[in-house]
């Protein structure tokens, strides 16, 4: 089922100093990371994947995701701390018209002598805070055993 | 009664049952081969839903409805939403086509009562809506897929009577009172092409093809003149030697291979052998068989391209289940089948990559009143043929799923 990104997600999504991360897997598992692209929201709130290269792996891997409905993930790191781990599908890929040629042009302003392959529909499934701080208490308050005992002693034990 | 002729259609399976016998291969391109196989049938209410100012719709010269042609306006074709394109004929209901409605507003692919997928009509390219400084309009000289530019460079083919009996441009020239096009000028192919060009991220390929023209002092010579006059018109806009492109022409030799790589920016070259098996080549394609000396010489001469353009820039296109057609056609399918991968084997030895387009029997064509094979066989004869292509390791980029669309087996090397 998809789901509703925040307002905060899609500033980050939409700020261009923000750390992005795409993770696919291919037909084997074979899991597959990139960083530094573009990405954008839709007005129908879905993540918006520019893939500049036809045979990069990950293209390879978000045509099979497509194909045979695998998931994809996202993580995305903000300058103040924010951190945050999208699941979600990959539903359409525009190849052509007005949204592709659209997004051709403007990575063409921002990257320079590139092309453009495909611009990548992902719809949100599951938004994880993987904000370290938030993670642990989380995990100490649902999972109290996994933590080490000299963590409970006494501070002059 | 002969033997062939009583090839039976058992129960078909239907789309659902073969997307659940073979799930290695992606549901969307099954659908595609279902499509283009049955056809479409647009309802009233899916073409109310067209908007000419947007979307791509097939001009009067090459329009068909329902199997007559006519200049009803019916869009060009459908898009997935993985972006596989589908070329698809519009059919009357008795031929149990897929319909295309509108749902919630959306254009969509209905099977009886069930909401198949969603698609989208084609977007048309600006320089559709122009017309030439000679008076005619762009989109009756280069027409457009959704990433590639076509040019038909004649429509006549001088096999005449002796055309491949799937193929109707023989007795559609015949057809009186069909809208012709003027014959095309290279000033305004130029003039087209530089619009085009205008729109940026619009076109990535150039598709040429034609009528075969056997005149000349060596057979297809004159052939190869025009479309080199064709290429060098084009390639003045732009700035490299070569540009992304594809001939689909006749058996050439050595020698004008050789002056058509030189003198142009081509980058690629196809030639159909149609029908991987020389005898029934000789049955269906009678013209071919004739003009260089059979199947095996034609074979030989896209074989020897290979060493002109490159590996990966050569192909051979067959028309997929037309190796079934009665009555002189393979029997079953398995026969078909293995018959044609055997020989798709053996051009890819040699590093040229066959692939088909679904056989839709053209109602103009000899081949009118025969059937298309079931939806099974051509599952398993895209797969059998992308499977050859990745054991040789050929790619096929100049004919893929975006600069061409048409082919369900290369629709397939997008996750190779």
């Amino acid at each position: 089922m998809n789901i509703q990104l925040s307002e905060e997600l899609i500033s980050l999504f939409n700020d261009a100093t923000a750390f992005k991360a795409l993770a696919t897997i291919d037909g084997e598992s074979t899991p597959n990371v990139v960083t530094g692209r573009l990405f954008r929201i839709s007005e129908e709130g879905n993540i918006l994947y520019l893939e500049h290269l036809e045979s990069s792996r990950t293209n390879h891997n978000l045509v099979g995701a497509l194909w045979f409905e695998r998931q994809v993930s996202i993580a995305v790191q903000g300058r103040r701390g924010e951190n945050y781990q999208i699941k979600g599908r990959p539903v359409k890929v525009h190849i052509t018209g007005t949204l592709f040629q659209k997004y051709y042009i403007e990575s063409r302003a921002i990257l320079g002598e590139v092309d453009l392959s495909g611009v990548w529909v992902i719809e949100p499934t599951e938004v994880i805070d993987e904000s370290p701080l938030k993670r642990q208490a989380e995990e100490e308050q649902a999972r109290p055993f996994f933590r080490h005992l000299d963590r409970f002693c006494k501070s002059d034990n | 009664m002969n033997v062939a002729l009583k090839r039976v259609h058992e129960r078909e399976s239907t789309l659902s049952d073969v997307v659940s016998k073979y799930p290695d291969v992606p549901r969307l391109i099954i659908l595609k081969i279902d499509v283009q196989r049955r056809g479409v049938h647009y309802t009233r209410r899916a073409l109310d839903g067209l908007d000419p100012a947007v979307h791509q719709l097939r001009s009067a010269i090459w329009c068909s409805r329902d199997g007559i042609y006519t200049d009803t306006n019916v869009p060009e074709s459908l898009l997935l939403r993985d972006g596989t394109s589908i070329v698809v004929e519009s059919v009357s209901t008795d031929k149990e086509p897929y319909l295309v409605d509108l749902v919630d507003g959306r254009p969509a692919l209905i099977d009886g009562d069930e909401v198949i997928e969603f698609v989208e009509f084609w977007e048309k390219p600006r320089y559709y809506d122009l017309v030439t400084s000679s008076g005619i309009p762009m989109k009756d000289v280069i027409s457009a897929r959704p990433q590639r530019l076509s040019i038909l460079l004649s429509t006549v083919c001088h096999f005449g009577k002796n055309s491949c009996l799937y193929c109707e441009i023989h007795n559609n020239n015949k057809t009186k009172g069909r809208p012709v096009r003027p014959k095309l000028r290279m000033e305004d192919v130029s003039e087209v092409v530089r619009e085009a060009l205008r729109e940026e991220g619009r076109f990535c390929t150039f598709c040429i093809t034609g009528g075969s023209i056997l005149k000349g002092q060596e057979v297809f010579d004159r052939e190869v003149d025009l479309y080199i006059e064709l290429l060098q018109a084009i390639g003045e806009h732009f700035g490299s030697r070569k540009f992304p492109s594809q001939l689909v022409a006749s058996a050439y030799s050595e020698k004008q291979l050789r002056r058509l790589y030189d003198t142009t920016g081509l980058m690629s070259y196809t030639c159909d052998l149609e029908v991987l098996d020389p005898e029934k080549f000789r049955w269906i394609c009678p013209g071919k068989a004739e003009a260089v000396g059979g199947y095996e010489v034609w074979k030989q001469r896209v074989i020897r391209a290979v060493d002109i353009f490159g590996r990966g820039n050569v192909s051979s296109g067959i028309v997929g289940g037309v190796e079934l057609a009665t009555p002189y056609g393979f029997t079953t399918e398995e026969e078909a089948l293995e018959a044609t991968l055997a020989e798709a084997e053996s051009l890819a030895r040699h590093g040229v990559p066959a692939f088909f387009v679904v056989w839709v029997p053209r109602p103009n064509s000899p081949f009118r009143d025969q059937k298309s094979p079931s939806l099974d066989y051509y599952v398993r004869l895209t797969r059998g043929l992308e499977r050859i292509k990745a054991a040789y390791g050929i790619t096929t980029d100049f004919d893929d799923y975006r600069r061409c669309g048409n082919h369900p087996d290369t629709d397939l090397s997008r996750i190779r």
